[in-house]
């Protein structure tokens, strides 16, 4: 998968099932103050990421550095290439 | 009339739900789906014989353990009389291939000189096994009443390591293993796919003292029934909901019951299985993510279950149960090997009237709901006749299993009666007729007690933990969240 397709997955997985209009799958989105998620939205969002992507995100450290959507797509790229390698 | 909360089924977290609400003053209906409240602890009599069907023993109801302070924060102590199984041995587990038999005490101290002499070279393993069971059961919300501990790495624990990886680093005694992990079956769970942390938990309630209550799950049952009675909680029984109303602020407003009848009120918690929710509930109260995530959730293993009139109770199930495996694996817990190979609990009743002589005695393998599945969509009692002759079968070969394991009982047996998947599933409205609902498993996300929807909170054995504990410490998680977690725990700290 290139980067272009996995940010494209993440965008078109978190917005349907959290019901986000597509036009606000920006980058530079905060998931709490833009895309409007809370902290009981995050453990869903994790499961959608785990079944979008096939492997187990658990208690990696740098998810809790995700502040906006770019950040999600930092870390699924980073956790592929770790996988692949 | 308008109720604060209604409470959605009358289990254990429901009865305690409703009656740790009551007593902060919130006006309270409980709402059950079965004829009467409890109906899996409640038990039943089949000529004459009671058995306990929901109500093995408990852990942590000794004097000043933390089971005890909540049984009195509940009301319930003054009704019960407390029974401690034998401190020497609660349950006497066996392995049967090995020959290999160790009674199994409680109290710490006990369990490890009882460990060091089967294992007297382990002494590290079984003391760092021991001190880490004991400070993960001491660091949990609730088990635990400081509020300091209410953001613990609770859910990080939950995690891993899985109790199987981490007896592997101690230990490669495999006997020692198996000894540490036999208590996955109160939970369900193997020891592979066990967080340690929730194993902890509930074994570790075990490790402190191990009681049951004279006249067992039925006695247990009254208590709840006359503090409702007494703190004026509304019961509806018989009637199912079949819908939660919401307001247009998307939070309760009401319920709807199968007859029709509303209730209405300003929230809801549900104490159902989260399958069973998503029935409830328009599809917009949730977002796919959430829907998803509740439908993918992992079920523990079914079971089959003989029931035994017995003349006499056997020597060796008075205040001790048995639990035996056929090998040291316990990988799986075994739901697809014959029958006569599976892991085997054998529990007796602890009659309310001393002059009662015949023992309900009962005995559970574990067993995969497939089994059954050729007949699930038939009515319970009018179920086809291959059913019945397939539960005839199945009846006959856990009886020979059961008196190959305890001799006693040959030649003891008045008659004897077998439950499957269907019977669990029929009884306790778990949709899928498994042992202890929900797994708790490493890599699974099970729900919390808040929701997205205001006002509209979750508990029950999927949310904690199963048992009698594992249902009370949800019914306090979640009314921690309505009361104010500090508070209700200030409540509690007076009875400890």
């Amino acid at each position: 998968m290139t980067d272009q397709e996995i940010i494209g997955l993440i965008n078109t997985s978190l917005a349907e099932e959290f019901e986000l209009s597509s036009d606000s799958m920006k980058p530079e989105a905060l998931i709490f103050d833009d895309l409007e998620l809370d902290s009981l939205d995050i453990v869903d969002m994790v499961v959608v990421l785990e079944n979008a992507f096939q492997f187990k995100i658990r208690e990696d450290d740098s998810i809790q550095k995700i502040r906006a959507l770019g950040d999600i797509h930092d870390f699924v790229i980073n956790k592929k290439k770790e996988l692949n390698n | 009339m308008k109720y604060d909360f209604v409470v959605i089924g009358a289990g254990v977290s429901g009865l305690s739900t409703a009656i740790i609400l009551a007593q902060n003053g919130y006006h309270v209906a409980l709402v059950e789906k079965a004829k009467k409240p409890a109906p899996l602890i409640r038990g039943f009599t089949r000529k004459g014989v009671y058995f306990d069907s929901g109500f093995h023993y408990t852990g942590s109801l000794g004097d000043g353990e933390i089971l005890d302070a909540l049984f009195q924060y509940l009301g319930l102590s003054d009704r019960l009389e407390k029974v401690p199984f034998d401190p020497d041995g609660f349950d006497l587990i066996r392995c049967q291939e090995e020959g290999f038999e160790l009674r199994f005490p409680y109290g710490y101290e006990r369990i490890r000189e009882r460990l060091l002499e089967a294992f007297p070279l382990e002494s590290s393993a079984i003391n760092e096994y021991l001190q880490t069971v004991k400070d993960t059961f001491n660091s949990f919300p609730y088990l635990n009443l400081n509020p300091d501990f209410l953001d613990s790495g609770a859910p990080k624990g939950l995690h891993g390591p899985s109790l199987k990886d981490f007896l592997d680093r101690l230990t490669t005694n495999a006997a020692l293993k198996w000894v540490l992990s036999v208590h996955c079956l109160l939970h369900g769970v193997p020891p592979e796919e066990v967080p340690l942390a929730f194993h902890a938990c509930i074994a570790g309630s075990y490790y402190e003292s191990v009681h049951g209550i004279k006249g067992g799950g039925r006695s247990l049952t009254k208590a709840y029934e006359s503090q409702l009675e007494k703190l004026d909680v509304d019961v509806y029984c018989g009637q199912g909901v079949s819908e939660i109303i919401f307001s247009p602020d998307t939070s309760p407003a009401g319920i709807r019951l199968q007859d029709g009848k509303t209730l209405n009120c300003r929230g809801c918690i549900s104490t159902v299985h989260p399958i069973e929710l998503l029935n409830l509930v328009p599809t917009s109260a949730f977002r796919p993510a959430f829907r998803k995530r509740l439908f993918q959730l992992e079920e523990t293993i079914s079971a089959y279950i003989l029931y035994i009139a017995s003349r006499a109770v056997p020597e060796m199930l008075i205040r001790n149960n048995l639990v035996m495996t056929s090998d040291w694996n316990l990988t799986g817990l075994w739901e697809n090997n014959p029958l006569n190979s599976r892991p085997l609990y054998v529990c007796g009743s602890l009659p309310e009237d001393s002059k009662v002589t015949k023992s309900g005695l009962i005995g559970i393998v574990p067993a995969s709901r497939n089994d059954t599945e050729p007949w699930s969509q038939s009515i319970s009692g009018k179920r086809p006749l291959e059913y019945y002759q397939f539960k005839e079968k199945i009846a006959f070969k856990l009886r020979q299993h059961m008196e190959r394991s305890i001799p006693e009982l040959a030649g003891n047996i008045e008659h004897a009666e077998c439950a499957t998947s269907l019977t669990l599933r029929d009884f306790t409205h778990n949709p899928f007729g498994s042992m202890y609902g929900v797994k708790h498993k490493i890599g699974q996300y099970n729900p919390l007690p808040l929701t997205k929807a205001k006002n509209l909170y979750l508990a029950g054995q999927a949310i904690v933990a199963p048992g009698i504990m594992g249902a009370i410490i949800s019914a306090f998680l979640v009314c921690g969240f309505i009361i104010g977690h500090k508070q209700l725990l200030k409540q509690i700290q007076k009875y400890r």
